[in-house]
């Protein structure tokens, strides 16, 4: 806009220059709906209403049931309408417009990658072979379903858009949720019962019953974490949360997070946590989160300070900015000590749950759980053992069993007997102790 | 998560012998103890042997002697007096052993239990599913009521109809109880029971606390009469300063100095609003196409922004002989000169002597737009002078049609709600009188209505149900049918009993008109209820196809096909009753929040199936489900209507847009306004309503809401209703009203605009600025402790400006409210307890 001129314009002139100024005020424009990355989930006009208080009451069974009755009347008034619909006109003209589409595609289609959405119609695409190309987008692609970075159908002479691919989660987090239940349940465990109420506690009620945390007016812990000597029984309690959950499961091994790519690992930590909160309620199990959770320092290391950005994500995504809905988070580690300390404040990681080695009472448990299968001789005497005070974990436990009726086995014997786990008990600590220099620097 | 005690752990694997053993025992006080154990090991066999706990406990209770009645049950736990509960509301439709009696004596101790617990909700449960939920009166104590009566409240839109009231009732009962008036007489409002209005009203001592009653009838429009009994000695001894506050009439003047506080006093001109720099219209092309609608377009964007300061610069501040007036002709003139009522809002000094002067125009058009002013600037408020009255009811009779029905209109909003006797001299016998058009004849009938919104007055209903039985089928079926009707449904807003008579009158009649009226009295009397039995009616309505039938009939009736002919020409008037249906479906379901979510999608199916009038009236019906309430997926699904191949459906899509977002200056819509201008540059029609629809989201230059629904969205206001309803009837047909020559049906909407502020008064009744945090309101009915009722909110001087789902709460303890919403006006009261902070390090 010039400057006024000065004298030569009158009063009138001026006042509307300065109006024009005045109006030129600049507004940002607003976004355009296509093209943005939508939050997953259902539809916005297809959602319930959320439904308030959460406790257990009759206020929450009066609205439950008013959607109730307002989706039946949806059902009948739809179910009519489609009835009075002429039928034949409709299948016909589906039919119709159907080959009509089929024929715009064309065939065979190529598939490229959406790189930007420039307006309602055109959009920059890339495919493997290379270029990029800025193409039309057909008006018969659903528009809501384009995103940057998704898969798209390319005709194979104009380029243009002429579908979308529903683009799956990551195959590697797919690997990661369990189909098949373990079969290790409660039962299996020998003791440890503070500990599976601590989990219970702390990650099924929370799924299961939400009211309860609700009426006590407490937001219930977002993850735990199990730690322990080897062999107590971590991933054991693990397995039995999941055999025994209906939530989804998902299970990672913390070195699986380390990828050889910058930005793979991260991307499959935020992978793992779409894909939880899509089949909420779940429960994300890390094993070993040492791996990936050690203490930052000053590292020269590119494969080092990947490994911390991958932590760094695990960190947002426990709490960090979006809340996570229905998922909880276990973790499993044996050296809870060399864990980064923003790893398991509160909020993170809410309970540390250690897996101590056995008591007396544990170990007889444990014996029995064992032997109760094994045919023993009349001799065995479980309590020598159980007495005896030596280390020995939930594991070394099950060695000792094993390795009795293996040397059973190696003399024919039908029945295991007192010497068969006295040597075995020898063997098995002995081999534990191999590492370390018996008291050489004591 | 039960915790049973570890002496009961052994027991438990010998309840059936227990069971046996206790059969051979006689009876004593020991048995009775017996049973007190079984009834607390039963707990374990709840789903072999149900409702085993409550059979022990009733025998054990039965045992005792009076002199020592059993212990409490509270004494076994928290769990097992939620076990008894949960048997206690199986076991009470069934009625196994004892009386009802010791049912209802059992569930009062197990309330008493949980109200002491923190488990209100659990209590009222019990009460209801007993039906003796009045009897928790009894148990509150002052640190439960307010829970129980909050969650009590809310559950009222949920339970069907006479369980209600009842709780209706009995959480009034409660706040009378601990003295709380203010939400006693919101309770009572709600009932609209005139008889509990005037206690609670007269029920305060203290005269402050009277004023912040009267602030709060004004706001609900309750009339006069109801609180004041007929009765000349009586009215003297009213206050003038009380009634001062029941008639509203400082309102005028707190807007203003509200609007000058919050900046926004000075007018605002059309571009203002419109920022047409920011339209990308093609240069050249976008022309004025019909400079005519352009101005009748700013006439009412002028009245709707500007409204209620009085000091807009087409009209009131305009020269002499230049004003805004002058630039439309004959029927612009009238909406022009009738938008002065608009900008003079409220204000009943002033206004009248601007209005003054153009009721001595020799312009008839003038002249009646002056009448309807008058009658404008009087709607919420209330004078002595009656001056609407003097001024309107000579030209009731006048000759001329327009001056006639502004006159009549005029009366009609501004006594809108007052149930004033007198009016029904002046206005019925237009609506009886058969040789009056049907224009002078609905309109008077919609003016009694407004006057007499839920009232079910007899005389005019039979008098309105006359005339549909009398008038000649032709008459009937015009256009103006649909506001007769309509004046006959606004009488039973709200008052779902007394509408019945009326419904089976309406069946006798055989004129299509009837139909309509059913429908819209039906809707009506469940307006804001939320019952889901009437909208599934309403819905069925909406699910006959016209066409189909008709197509059906023609295959049945072959030989006569000239009947068939006639049939089809009357028909398309026949559907209007949809589009009643299609609005009764959102006036029903408003209100309550889960009701107006998932009629939304209702909209949407019909949207999708519906015939042309359906299509036409969806969105509309969404505009008043969320007036002034812009949420982002109503406003995207407007959207996508305003751009519908049928252009009625986009012109009534881009009203509803107004009507969504009206007076909130909401930035996403405008700019989406100002694209629909952008693209119907061409559609003079379009282009109109695009432009008022801007108006309308700048109302008041954004203080100024029309949501019927106030006091924290829980009392709904039967006028705003009314006029919301009466505008959007105009737009069931936009093509024969507002696009025609009655676009002035547009101020309709004037009884549900008020003020969306917060003003803290002193005990003075003058300004007391505090501060006050403002935020999105949290619903926080039934959850543990005293959770925040708001959230994200940010701190601000009074007055303050509230949007719809906003809550406002005091920031500092220095001052004690005595209402107890912080909504309009608020009085308050020095803290006696407060010190001031620095006062006490010093």
């Amino acid at each position: 806009m010039p400057p006024g001129g000065g004298q030569q314009q009158n009063q009138d002139n001026k006042n509307k220059k300065d109006q024009a100024a005045q109006k030129k005020k600049w507004e940002p424009p607003l976004p355009t709906r296509v093209g943005k990355k939508k939050k997953r989930g259902p539809d916005t006009a297809s959602k319930l209403p959320a439904v308030f208080p959460a406790t257990r009451c009759r206020l929450r069974l009066l609205k439950m049931e008013r959607i109730k009755d307002y989706l039946l009347m949806e059902e009948e008034f739809v179910q009519n309408q489609e009835r009075m619909k002429p039928e034949t006109t409709r299948e016909e003209k589906n039919e119709e417009d159907r080959t009509k589409v089929d024929d715009l595609r064309g065939s065979p289609m190529a598939v490229g990658t959406l790189e930007e959405i420039i307006d309602d119609d055109h959009a920059i695409v890339s495919t493997a072979s290379g270029p990029e190309y800025y193409v039309s987008i057909m008006s018969f692609v659903d528009k809501d379903r384009i995103e940057p970075g998704c898969q798209v159908l390319l005709h194979h002479k104009t380029q243009a858009v002429v579908g979308v691919l529903q683009d799956d989660a990551d195959p590697m987090v797919s690997v990661m949720k369990l189909d098949k239940a373990p079969t290790e349940s409660y039962a299996d465990i020998g003791g440890l019962e503070n500990q599976i109420q601590e989990i219970k506690e702390s990650v099924e009620l929370p799924l299961t019953h939400p009211e309860l945390y609700e009426e006590m007016g407490i937001k219930p812990p977002k993850g735990v974490i199990l730690y322990g000597v080897p062999g107590t029984g971590k991933t054991l309690l693990a397995k039995a949360v999941a055999n025994q959950t209906s939530a989804t499961f998902l299970r990672v091994v913390g070195s699986e997070l380390i990828q050889k790519y910058l930005g793979d690992g991260p991307k499959l930590v935020r992978e793992l946590f779409r894909v939880a909160e899509e089949h909420a309620p779940s429960i994300v199990f890390i094993d070993e989160i040492d791996a990936i959770g050690t203490k930052r320092y000053d590292s020269t290391s590119g494969g080092e300070r990947e490994i911390q950005r991958t932590m760094l994500e695990l960190l947002n995504q426990l709490d960090g900015f979006d809340t996570r809905g229905d998922v909880k988070v276990i973790m499993a580690t044996n050296r809870i000590e060399s864990l980064d300390p923003a790893l398991i404040r509160p909020g993170r990681i809410d309970r540390k749950i250690e897996f101590p080695l056995p008591d007396v009472k544990t170990k007889r448990h444990i014996f029995r759980l064992h032997t109760s299968r094994m045919s023993l001789n009349e001799d065995v005497d479980l309590e020598e053992f159980v007495m005896a005070k030596d280390d020995l974990s939930g594991a070394d436990i099950k060695a000792v069993c094993t390795e009795a009726g293996l040397l059973a086995l190696r003399e024919r014997r039908m029945r295991v007997t007192k010497a068969d786990f006295t040597s075995a008990r020898e063997k098995v600590l002995y081999r534990k102790n191999e590492g370390t220099p018996e008291g050489l620097y004591l | 998560m039960t915790s049973v005690p570890k002496p009961l752990k052994f027991l438990r694997p010998h309840y059936p012998d227990l069971q046996t053993l206790y059969d051979t025992w006689s009876a004593s006080e020991d048995k009775s103890l017996f049973a007190d154990i079984l009834s607390v090991l039963a707990m374990t066999y709840s789903d072999t042997q149900p409702r085993g706990t409550l059979r022990y406990r009733l025998f054990s209770a039965s045992m005792r002697p009076p002199s020592s009645p059993l212990s409490e049950p509270g004494s076994w736990g928290h769990e097992y007096v939620r076990h008894l509960a949960a048997e206690l509301g199986e076991e009470y439709p069934i009625k196994m052993p004892g009386t009802i009696d010791d049912l209802k004596g059992l569930a009062a101790q197990c309330a008493k239990f949980f109200l002491g617990h923190n488990a209100e909700p659990d209590a009222v449960d019990l009460l209801e599913e007993l039906e003796m939920v009045d009897r928790i009166a009894a148990l509150v104590d002052e640190n439960t009521y307010a829970r129980v009566c909050a969650y009590m409240v809310r559950c009222v839109g949920l339970l069907p109809p006479p369980d209600d009231a009842a709780f209706l009732r009995t959480a009034h009962q409660i706040y009378i109880q601990f003295s709380k008036f203010p939400e006693a007489l919101s309770l009572a409002i709600r009932l609209n029971d005139q008889e509990l209005i005037q206690q609670d009203y007269n029920a305060p001592s203290n005269p402050l606390m009277k004023r912040q009653l009267a602030f709060l009838l004004a706001r609900a429009q309750v009339p006069l009469e109801w609180l004041i009994p007929a009765g000349g000695a009586d009215e003297e001894e009213v206050p003038s300063d009380l009634l001062e506050c029941l008639s509203n009439s400082r309102l005028s003047t707190h807007f203003r100095e509200f609007g000058k506080e919050v900046g926004v006093a000075d007018p605002k001109s059309l571009e203002d609003v419109y920022k047409s720099h920011l339209e990308n219209t093609r240069t050249g092309a976008a022309a004025n196409v019909d400079s005519a609608r352009g101005n009748l377009a700013g006439t009412f964007v002028n009245a709707f922004v500007n409204a209620g300061f009085g000091n807009d610069k087409l009209m009131v501040e305009a020269e002499e002989g230049n004003s805004w007036i002058y630039k439309n002709k004959e029927h612009g003139m009238l909406s022009a000169a009738a938008s002065l009522g608009l900008s003079l809002l409220w204000d009943t000094d002033v206004g009248l002597s601007h209005v003054d002067k153009y009721t001595y125009s020799s312009e008839e058009y003038i002249k009646a737009g002056a009448l309807l002013a008058t009658g404008l600037l009087n709607t919420n408020v209330l004078t002595e002078a009656d001056a609407a009255l003097a001024l309107l009811s000579e030209y009731v009779d006048n000759k001329s049609v327009p001056l006639r029905t502004s006159a009549i209109m005029g009366l009609g909003l501004a006594y809108a709600g007052s149930h004033r006797e007198d009016l029904i001299y002046v206005l019925l016998p237009a609506v009886a009188d058969e040789s009056l058009s049907m224009e002078v004849a609905s309109l008077s009938a919609l003016a009694l209505g407004f006057v007499f919104v839920g009232s079910a007055n007899g005389e005019i209903s039979s008098t309105i149900l006359q005339t549909l039985m009398e008038r000649d089928d032709k008459a009937l079926s015009e256009k103006w049918g649909r506001f007769m009707v309509l004046g006959l449904a606004f009488l039973f807003i709200g008052r779902t009993e007394a509408s019945d008579a009326t419904m089976e009158t309406l069946k006798v009649i055989e004129h299509p008109i009837a139909k309509q009226a059913q429908v819209i009295v039906e809707a009506c009397s469940c307006a804001g209820t939320g019952d889901v039995l009437k909208v599934q009616a309403m819905l069925h309505y909406c699910g006959e196809h016209l066409d189909a039938s008709k197509e059906k009939d023609a295959e049945d009736k072959d030989e006569n096909k000239d009947e068939n002919k006639d049939e089809k020409k009357e028909e398309p008037k026949d559907d209007t009753f949809q589009a009643f249906a299609v609005l009764g479906i959102s006036l029903i379901a408003m209100g309550e929040d889960i009701g107006s979510d998932m009629s939304s999608r209702q909209l949407n199916h019909l949207m999708h199936y519906g015939d042309p009038i359906i299509r036409k009236t969806v969105p509309l019906a969404l505009g008043l489900v969320s007036a002034s309430n812009p949420q982002l997926p109503i406003l995207d699904t407007l959207s996508k209507y305003s751009h519908d191949n049928d252009l009625q459906v986009a012109l009534n899509a881009i009203f509803a847009m107004g009507l969504v977002g009206a007076g909130t200056n909401n930035a996403r819509l405008a700019q989406m306004l100002r694209q629909l201008a952008g693209y119907y540059y061409k559609e003079p029609d379009c282009l109109f309503m695009v432009r008022i629809a801007q108006g309308l989201v700048h109302m008041g230059k954004g203080t100024i809401g029309i949501n019927p629904f106030f006091s924290d969205r829980s009392i709904m206001s039967r006028t705003a209703v009314a006029g919301l309803l009466a505008t959007l009837t105009a737009f069931t047909d936009a093509k024969a009203f507002v696009l025609d020559k009655y676009h002035w049906m547009l101020y309709f909407l004037v009884t549900a605009m008020y003020p969306r502020f917060l003003i803290t008064l002193d005990e003075n009744l003058n300004n007391a600025p505090v501060t006050v945090r403002v935020g999105q309101a949290v619903d926080v009915v039934g959850q543990a402790g005293k959770p925040r009722t708001i959230s994200g909110f940010q701190t601000h001087q009074t007055p303050v400006r509230l949007g719809t789902t906003e809550r406002a709460e005091l920031a500092t303890e220095e001052f004690i409210p005595f209402g107890h919403v912080l909504e309009g006006f608020v009085i308050l009261q020095k803290n006696p307890g407060w010190e001031k902070e620095d006062t006490m390090q010093a």
